[in-house]
Parts: C-alpha cells; structure tokens; sequence
C-alpha cells in the first residue's frame, strides 16, 4: 500500500513550482491576460523545457511516456500560478486523441511537435458530423482557437463521433474569438465553411471509446487546475489576512475570518487525494476510472468555487477590486467548472445509484 | 502509487476469513457492538483477543495479543468483519480510549490490573471529562480532588458521562492543584464507580435515549495510587485520551457504510427516480470517495512515518458533517414517515434514519465541536492565530 506520489513525481512538481514561481510570476499572467493575443509562446517553450508538454506523448513519439497522474501534477501546478496556458487542451487532450489513434502520419506530424512545445494544438469537443465529406457549422468554447497551430475535432454525436485533424489555414476553417472572464486561457468559436473531409483530415482508428476516454482525462486536468487554483488563492486570502488589521488586531486572529478560512481547507484538501485516485484508474484504465473523473470534476469545480469565494471575501473590499489578484483565481475555477460537463450533468453521469 | 497490500498482507487476510468463516454461525453480528457486558459478547470478544483481532497491539504481559502495530493489518481485519457483518469484538471507551493512555502513561502496577478485565469487556470504563461549566474550555474544569492522607477527596460533577450506570470505574480529569496554573491544576484519576458519594443521574437526550449522564461527587474517597501519571500531568494524558476519541468518530468506513443504508431507502422508495434526490445522492457520493482516499493517504502517511500537517486535522469536521447529511436525505426521501420513530405502526428501519439524523449531529458537537475543530485546523493547519483572551478568561 502506497497512496501517494512517487518521488519522482514529487521532485517533478516542486520543480514546475520553482521555475513557474520565478517565470511566470502573477504579473507576467497579467502581461498576457491584457494582451490582444492572450497568449505567449515562450511560455510554451518554456514548459517544455520544464517536461511539462510532453508527459502524455510516448516516447517512440518523441514524448515522455508518463501517465495522466503525472500530467494531474503539471495540471495542479499550472492553476496553482494561474498559467495562461490551455494545458487541458494542448499538452493532455490533443496530444491524446493522437496517440490513441492508430494514424501513424499524424503521430509523426504532430506528437513530437507537441513535446517540444514546437507546434500548439487545441482540441474542439464539440463539432457537427460530418456530411457527404464536408464539415458545415460550427464549434464554440475552442481553446486557443486564435493562435493553435492545429485543432482535433470531434465531429458528430454519440456512438458515430469521430476524430479530426484540421491544421490552421484549412480551407473554410475560420476561427474567431469569444470573451470569456477567464483572461488566462482564452477560447474561440470555429466555423467550418464547408470544410473538405478526405482521410487525411481524420484520425484513422479512434472511435467513440477512445474520444470518451480523452474527455475523461481532460476532466481530470480542469479538476487538477482548479484544485490548483483553490489552493492557492485560499493560501494567498490566509497570508493576506495575518497582515491586514482592523480593530486593532490581524484580521486572521478572528474566528469568523478563520473559520472561514478552515470550511474552505477541510473541503478542498481531500479533492488532493480524489485526484490522485482518479488518475490513477484513469491510467490503469480501472473499471471506475470513468465514473471517478466525473465525480472528482464535479466535487473539485463546486469546492473549488466555495473556496475561491470565501477568498474574495477575506479580501474584503480590496478582493473586488481588480488590483488584487483574487479574480484571476476566482474566474479560473469558474472557466474549469464549466467546461467538459458541469457539477449536475457530471454528476448525473457518474451516479452509482441503479433504479 | 501501488493500492494493493502484497503478498504478506493477502496471507494475512485470508486467514482472517477462515477464521471468520469457521466461526460465522455462532458470532455476535455487527449490529451488536454495543460496550454492555453480554455473555455472548463476552465470550466472543475473549476469542478475538486470544486471535488477536481485537487488543491487538495490547502487549502480552497486560493480557493483550502483542502484536506490532500493523496499520494495514488493522484495516485488514476491519474490512473482513465488516465484510461478514460480524461483530469486531466490543467497542467503548475503556477499550478505545483508556487502554492506549494507561499504556503510554500508566505505572506497571496499574497496567497490570486494568488493561486486561477491560479489554475482555469485563471491566466497564466511562469518561469523566467535562463538566456543566467545561465544555469546549475543558481546561477550565473545577472538580477538586484533594489528598486528605492516602486519599483525594473528590467534590464537583461531570457531565455527557455515556455507559456512567454499567461503568465499574471512570477515567476523569480533576483539578488537584488549585493554585496552579489552569492546564498545570489538572489530575488523571481513576474512580471507582461504588465509592460513596457518587451519585448518576441519567441524561435524556434529543433522541428520546438516556444515552449520556450527569455523575455527581460528594466527598467521594479515591485511594491515591488511582492517580495516572504525576500531579498535574493530567491535562497531558487526558489530551492524548481525546486524540483517540478523535480517530474512532471519524472513520470513513462507517460513513461508507450509512451511505450504502441510505441508497437502499432511495431504491426503496423510488426516490431514485427523482434527478433532484440522485443529485444530491451522489454529490454526498463524492465528499465521501474523496474523504475515503484522503483516508488512504493519511494511511499511508502513517506507514511513512510522514508527518500530515493540516490534512490530518480535517477528518473529524468531515466526516461527522458527512454523515449527518447522509441522514438527512434519507429523511427526506422517506418523505412523512420520516417523522415515524422506533415503535410506530408504519416504521421504516425502526426510525433508525430519524435516530442517527439526531445522533450525527451529537457527534458534531461531541468530541470537540466543529467550531474548536476549525480553530484548529486554521491555529495548527493554517498558522493563524489564537483569538487573544478576554481579561475575564485569562487565568
């Protein structure tokens, strides 16, 4: 019996630490949240420098080779420092999609590409099917859908869904964007303009199996963010509240303010535990896995919206306001909980209870 | 990560079935863990002490089975009794709580006359800790206990004192130091639940039950060699008493198990049919996957002798709220008779759901409420700071 993080993983998470903590420190998220791009490629480089792009790319593919507890960690570290990079989409759910394909030209494409944080991809949930070998309409809430390299798309619905690859500048894909309140990670709409689909647009050898098996580890990684998130911003209202005095003692020595404070701790920490599981069985492909990643988003997104709004109010008057980094924490937790299925439709499909 | 036990540890469980196996017909059934001193308890907790499935870390020489303690062996041995529904053995505070503290503390003559007759289930131990005036600011007690010769004289009351009418003899926390400062005033006395001048009265509580009591001194004689410890030492025994109490009210095993009960009684009821009840059903679902894993690191841990911080503080505040709630669905997916109670024609369960609805939260505040577990948790797992004393207080 050991439940818990190898030293491996261990030594791999404090080290995105450091190098996030010194790289890309709460004004350089702010740098990128108000720029026009909302976006900063030598971040990229930079993480795959860290090993952070490739965990999930095998390594005959020029990756890591890891498993999806080891991406959880990189996942929790990028929400932790309100990254504003899509790691959900491009370092889990994209390079994925690939990689459960049996589509060798697009392993070799991309795969490698993806690891050393060389070429951004964004993966498209939702999309029409495809008809008489054109793709007609739309998919929304596309991350990065303005600056990706290469989206994979998933066209259709239930059992007939299947994977595409659509590299940037494809005739007829015009991409656009949406304003969302999460400024860290921006996402856009796509519309297919009678986009041709021959067999070098699709992922040969996915099925509707494998796309859910993708969205179950993207879950995982939105979960781990906002658990990240959570954390943090419950970390940073504690810090803040053993300064701020009123009545002429730190705010942090009155029980309303700690009890607070220990409500949000007792309901987030446990989440880190129910990570773990889930990506565990998620990478022993366990009979539960499925179900696991639904409940753990579900319970992760509605604790980690308790936490990030008792943090506001810690805050106080200061924590409404812009200047204070509270928001950006807050607006984080909020993108991943809505996302991939909210708490109710989650929680509807990951019920044990039979009729 | 590695969630299976090894190959030792499956030796080790399967000869806790074969014994459960074996002994299935004639074992007490879960139901009956109760800590009164049935004979047919008794016989059986004599032979899970002689297997060494109940005293199991209780050395040899005080009548245990000596064992080494082995986190994983316990689990072990729970989950298959829990699996049989057998009974595992009697559960109170005499064997939970005052036997791990008599044998970190106690003198070797003490040990040697107490442990045994109690972890047999012969000897019957109740908890004299707060008091009327002591609840949460236990420290604050006032029972005195002064050596008049070979003997304190013990005057005052205590309060929430379960099993006080069967117990033989009580642990208690007194105050035999009065000039001393108020935690270093403090004494762990053993009483003799007969000596003269003792008087119980029983407690009725919201339940309906007397499961609690109020237990009265007169100048009531205790021999001096009853002291645990030195003199006012008593505060640092009795606080380890309570780190005890603290890990039998918040396992996840037995939350698992309620909320097993209560998706019985949405099937039952058809409640499952309802998207409203199963939403709720199976958000309570995940607070408790998530604290049954948190278990498991806090386990594992322990095997590494790792150090858990504030992770390790949460489980009591969790785990009661957790059942609680649990009730409370239960409740309301039996919709009216949900107000039915033991003894009603129509009862569902023998209103068990309505009894441990009201139980659940006893233990809320019991055992150190949820507001003190929250100044912990922020004091010891957060690093705030302590609420600065009102002049009135600071003594």
């Amino acid at each position: 019996m050991d439940f818990g993080l190898s030293d491996d993983q261990l030594l791999f998470g404090d080290a995105l630490r450091g190098w996030l903590g010194e790289n890309v420190p709460v004004a350089r998220v702010r740098t990128v949240m108000e720029s026009a791009a909302g976006h900063d490629r030598e971040l990229v480089t930079g993480l795959a420098a860290q090993g952070a792009t490739g965990i999930l790319v095998p390594e005959v593919d020029g990756g890591l080779g890891l498993g999806l507890l080891d991406a959880a960690i990189a996942a929790y570290e990028l929400g932790r420092a309100a990254a504003p990079f899509s790691f959900h989409s491009a370092c889990v759910a994209a390079p994925l999609a690939i990689s459960l394909s049996s589509d060798a030209a697009a392993k070799k494409r991309w795969l490698a590409a993806i690891a050393e944080g060389k070429e951004l991809l964004s993966f498209a949930a939702v999309a029409p099917a495809v008809k008489a070998g054109k793709l007609r309409g739309n998919a929304l809430f596309v991350p990065d859908a303005m600056v990706a390299d290469a989206f994979v798309v998933v066209a259709g619905e239930g059992d007939a869904r299947e994977l595409l690859l659509l590299p940037r500048g494809t005739p007829g894909l015009h991409a656009s964007e949406l304003a969302t309140v999460d400024e860290t990670r921006r996402v856009g709409e796509l519309a297919f303009d009678d986009v041709e689909i021959g067999a070098a647009e699709r992922l040969a050898g996915t099925d509707a199996k494998k796309i859910d098996r993708v969205l179950d580890a993207a879950r995982i990684a939105l979960a781990a963010d906002a658990f990240g998130a959570s954390e943090r911003v419950i970390e940073e209202a504690v810090t803040y509240a053993q300064t701020r005095k009123q009545f002429g003692r730190v705010i942090s020595s009155y029980q309303a303010v700690k009890h607070m404070c220990a409500e949000a701790y007792a309901e987030i920490e446990p989440v880190r535990a129910f990570l773990w599981y889930a990506a565990f069985a998620w990478d022993g492909s366990y009979e539960d896995a499925s179900r696991a990643a639904s409940l753990l988003k579900a319970h992760a997104t509605e604790a980690g919206t308790a936490a990030v709004t008792t943090a506001v109010q810690v805050f106080g008057g200061m924590g409404f306001t812009w200047e204070c980094d509270a928001h950006i924490w807050f607006k984080r937790v909020g993108y991943d909980r809505q996302m991939f299925g909210g708490p109710v439709e989650l929680r509807a499909a990951g019920a044990s209870l039979g009729d | 990560m590695d969630l299976t036990y090894g190959p030792e540890y499956e030796t080790f469980r399967r000869e806790v079935r074969a014994f459960l196996e074996k002994h299935k017909g004639g074992a007490p059934s879960a139901g009956m863990r109760g800590a009164e001193a049935d004979p047919e308890l008794l016989e059986w907790q004599a032979l899970l002490v002689d297997k060494g499935y109940a005293a199991r870390t209780v050395p040899k020489d005080y009548g245990g089975y000596g064992a080494d303690a082995d986190l994983l062996k316990t689990i072990i041995i729970e989950e298959e009794f829990q699996k049989a529904r057998v009974a595992l053995g009697m559960e109170s505070q005499g064997i939970s709580m005052f036997v791990p503290t008599l044998l970190q503390f106690g003198s070797e003559e003490q040990k040697r006359r107490y442990v045994k007759p109690t972890i047999l289930g012969r000897m019957i131990w109740c908890q004299g800790y707060s008091e009327p005036g002591s609840g949460s600011d236990l420290a604050s007690l006032t029972t005195s206990a002064i050596l008049d010769g070979d003997h304190f004289v013990v005057n005052g009351q205590k309060i929430w004192t379960s099993t006080a009418k069967e117990a033989q003899m009580m642990f208690a926390l007194v105050r035999t130091e009065p000039e001393a400062k108020k935690h270093a005033g403090i004494s762990y006395l053993l009483i003799d639940m007969k000596t003269p001048g003792i008087e119980v009265r029983p407690l009725k509580t919201m339940t309906g039950a007397a499961s609690f009591n109020e237990v009265f001194f007169e100048d009531v004689r205790v021999p001096k060699e009853n002291l645990v410890a030195k003199r006012g030492q008593g505060w640092e025994v009795g606080t380890t008493t309570l780190f005890h109490e603290r890990n039998m009210l918040g396992r996840s095993h037995q939350t698992e198990t309620m909320l097993l009960g209560c998706a019985d009684v949405l099937r039952d009821t058809g409640a499952v049919k309802n998207p409203v009840y199963r939403d709720r059903f199976t958000r309570i679902e995940a607070r408790v996957i998530a604290m049954r894993y948190h278990g498991l690191r806090l386990l594992t841990d322990g095997l590494k002798g790792r150090k858990s911080g504030g992770a390790s503080l949460i489980t009591k505040l969790n785990g009661c709220q957790l059942n609680h709630d649990i009730c409370a669905l239960a409740i309301d997916a039996l919709h009216e008779h949900g107000v039915l109670r033991r003894g009603s024609k129509h009862v569902r369960e023998e209103g068990l759901w309505q009894g441990q609805y009201m139980f659940t939260l006893g233990l809320i505040i019991g055992g150190g409420t949820a507001q003190i577990q929250k100044n912990i948790i922020a004091e010891h797992g957060l690093g705030m700071p302590r609420e600065p004393k009102t002049v009135s207080s600071a003594s």
